[in-house]
């Protein structure tokens, strides 16, 4: 006798996570996640290399059996959902060299039992939004890498499924490539109604196209909120970046500005003098003034307001992941 | 290294050198009524010099010349055709009379000798009673030694069998005057039968006489072809895994079957090129094909049996190997080795596991590649029908399908279901 899961919250959640654990022997990669993924939302997923994003989407998707834990795709145990509600765009190029672009669709369309006519209507209509008509016929070992990138995104749609999973889908783009696939994404949301799972490192790219992101490391879900809200409570203030003509002296100044009531984090990133304030512009003229008695001058200031980045490091911290 | 000992150097290998030769003998003789000293008794002679053929051994060592091989005279055939015998003994009904014809002419040639000795030098001593020379007849029996005569074995084997036959013809004789020289009192042996009584013949192995090793080897070079299999399979899957397009598939629609059955279809026609090309290129090349477009056909379906069981091994590889460059190696590692044991090169020495079917089968003959060879060399070589091979092709299909059955277990559980 199968158990079928039906969530309360089918109406609402695309896809659920219900305390999911992947442990290889002492290791676990992924410890405990919940998450609740909001129909027709952009959902980014970000996290250092080895913070456990692959793994948990692995398990999401049902290509990872979890140790502990569920997955919910409308409301539906995943095991018993149809496999066509799920598109997968994975980060490595999975295509097939010797096949046309038209014909890896195609494939794919079968694959999912597609009635050829609606395959082929697909196929074009894909090929046609990233901007790959030309190339239908076109054998792709000899498709750019951008072009390769952009198929590879459209394989993960032809079947029209429900939920998107698109891990680190602009990689290698150039800027023209990257914004033609930011307009599709953005489209599959408020044309389709699609729900769109998505990984990056680009904070810019997660920043512009989610409508909420968790932040995991270690295999531990550390923030899931919007980025405005990630923004105004991770690591709140303005980011003053500030450098001076004697570099040898960044750790005596730095030192020297922790005394400054306002100033809630200063540190060296790269040579270069990082300060999070609050009413950052009000603190300039004193922190112009310590850097002078420290014998020194600024050779180059700025201000800027927080970003996803400052409260991804904020989160993750700096050291190295590889 | 090991495989090459074991195929050239094994000293039970089909009897080289002064090894074992395997042999059968397949014993007609009806035997025969004779008297001896006014007592009369029924001998089998055949049966004699088949125990002769069973304890001889080489000059100054214990070790037999000869491994007699127990089996049905059909049996022999069959084995003879896959050389699993070097050679084939058939004594004729008559051997016993023959043999008893040498005799007596033996006896009768040395009876009449010594009375004419007698009279030539004018000797007076009288005659012992019953010098009647024995009755003489003119039975003679053919001893056939059967065989490939391509197979050096064979030549080894038969030369051999030619002069033990000869001794024994000679230990006849030599028993016979000395039985006629101890009742005439007689020392010295002055004659010899002028009949040749019991003679021996080397009959080909039906449709042998301009074989050659390359004859012999070319169904092989087709069975390892079927093997190489192994590592495309084994390859070919691995790729689509490594390549994350397995993944694609795992996610999608389809069921393990629609994979599964693909790559069957797609090698089973690879396969099905590989013999008609292989066996196209052995017939330019002098291949002694047997047979019309059924052998074609027959050994198509044959080698499809080869095919699907390289192809559940690929399989059974690609279950458990995690990239393509260690499946291809894996891949080889195992099938050169299977092709040996399969004796697609060189004849296996015997290891007889038991008989079934009415057919002998040997150790070898659990890895489904080996009744394909032997099945194929039938066919193509000797001519033979489905009827000939049925027992051959029937244990291939049962062999074949338990390994894929295990490799389609094997590879779903393994690569088609969530890690």
């Amino acid at each position: 006798m199968s158990l079928t899961v039906k969530s309360h919250s089918a109406d609402a959640y695309a896809l659920e996570a219900q305390g999911l654990t992947k442990r290889y022997g002492d290791l676990v990669a992924v410890d405990d996640l919940s998450l609740q993924i909001k129909k027709g939302e952009i959902f980014g997923f970000l996290g250092p290399n080895g913070a456990g994003k692959s793994t948990s989407i692995n398990m999401m998707i049902g290509l990872l059996r979890p140790t502990a834990g569920a997955v919910l795709i409308n409301g539906q145990d995943r095991a018993h959902a149809p496999k066509r509600s799920i598109g997968i765009c994975p980060q490595e190029l999975v295509l097939w060299d010797e096949l046309t672009c038209a014909e890896n669709l195609t494939v794919m369309g079968d694959m999912y039992d597609l009635p050829r006519e609606l395959t082929n209507e697909r196929v074009r209509s894909l090929l046609a939004d990233l901007a790959l008509s030309e190339k239908a016929k076109t054998r792709v070992s000899q498709l750019s890498g951008g072009m390769k990138r952009r198929l590879n995104v459209a394989l993960a749609v032809i079947h029209n499924p429900d939920i998107i999973v698109l891990d680190e889908p602009s990689a290698g783009l150039d800027p023209q490539s990257r914004l033609l696939l930011w307009d599709f994404i953005r489209s599959l949301k408020s044309k389709e109604g699609k729900t769109i799972i998505l990984t990056t490192h680009a904070m810019e790219e997660a920043d512009t196209l989610s409508d909420r992101i968790a932040i995991i490391d270690h295999g531990k879900l550390l923030q899931f909120d919007t980025p405005g809200n990630l923004k105004k409570t991770i690591g709140s203030g303005d980011i003053i970046e500030m450098q001076v003509a004697d570099r040898e002296k960044n750790e005596a100044v730095m030192a020297d500005l922790k005394s400054v009531n306002g100033i809630l984090e200063i540190n060296d990133a790269g040579g270069k003098i990082n300060i999070r304030a609050l009413n950052a512009v009000s603190l300039l003229p004193e922190i112009i003034e310590r850097v002078d008695a420290t014998r020194t001058r600024v050779s180059d200031i700025s201000i800027r307001e927080n970003t996803l980045e400052d409260v991804f490091i904020y989160l993750t911290g700096r050291g190295l992941r590889e | 290294m090991i495989i090459f000992a074991f195929a050239f150097g094994s000293p039970s290998s089909l009897g080289t050198g002064t090894a074992p030769h395997e042999i059968a003998v397949i014993n007609l003789d009806q035997g025969a009524t004779v008297s001896t000293n006014n007592t009369t008794q029924h001998v089998n002679d055949g049966s004699a010099f088949t125990q002769l053929l069973e304890n001889v051994t080489y000059a100054q060592t214990d070790t037999h010349m000869f491994t007699l091989n127990n089996v049905s005279a059909d049996q022999a055939q069959t084995m003879l055709k896959s050389r699993d015998l070097a050679a084939v003994i058939t004594i004729p009904e008559d051997f016993s009379q023959a043999v008893a014809a040498l005799t007596n002419a033996s006896a009768r040639a040395e009876t009449t000798s010594d009375i004419g000795l007698r009279v030539i030098n004018g000797s007076t001593a009288q005659l012992p009673v019953n010098t009647t020379p024995p009755k003489q007849s003119n039975v003679t029996a053919q001893v056939i030694v059967e065989g490939d005569t391509a197979s050096s074995a064979f030549g080894a084997a038969q030369g051999l069998i030619f002069n033990v036959l000869e001794q024994y013809q000679g230990q006849i004789q030599a028993s016979a005057i000395r039985q006629v020289d101890a009742t005439l009192a007689q020392n010295q042996s002055q004659s010899n039968a002028s009949i040749d009584y019991i003679s021996a013949v080397v009959q080909p192995l039906t449709g042998t006489r301009s074989l050659t090793l390359f004859d012999y080897q070319a169904p092989g070079l087709i069975v390892f072809a079927l093997l190489m299999q192994v590592s495309n399979v084994a390859q070919d899957l691995t790729r689509e895994s490594d390549a994350g397009t397995l993944d694609r598939f795992k996610l999608s629609n389809m069921r393990s079957f629609d994979l599964l059955f693909g790559t069957l279809l797609t090698w089973i026609l690879i396969a099905v090129a590989q013999i008609l090309l292989l066996l196209g290129v052995a017939v330019a090349l002098g291949f002694s094909w047997a047979g019309g477009a059924n052998s074609i056909a027959l050994s198509v379906l044959v080698g499809i049996i080869g095919g699907i069981a390289s192809i559940s091994l690929g399989l059974l590889l690609a279950a458990f190997t995690t990239n393509e460059r260690q499946a291809a190696q894996l891949g080889i590692l195992i099938a050169v080795p299977v092709s040996f044991l399969s004796g697609a090169f060189f004849p296996l020495p015997n290891e007889i596991l038991g008989t079934a079917f009415g057919t002998t089968f040997q150790v070898y003959d659990v890895l489904p590649w080996t009744l394909v060879a032997d099945a194929l060399r039938q066919v193509l070589l000797y001519g033979s029908g489905l009827g000939a091979v049925a027992v051959y092709v029937g244990v291939a299909i049962v062999l074949t399908a338990i390994l894929f059955v295990v490799g389609v277990i094997s590879y779903s559980q393994v690569r088609l279901r969530p890690e």
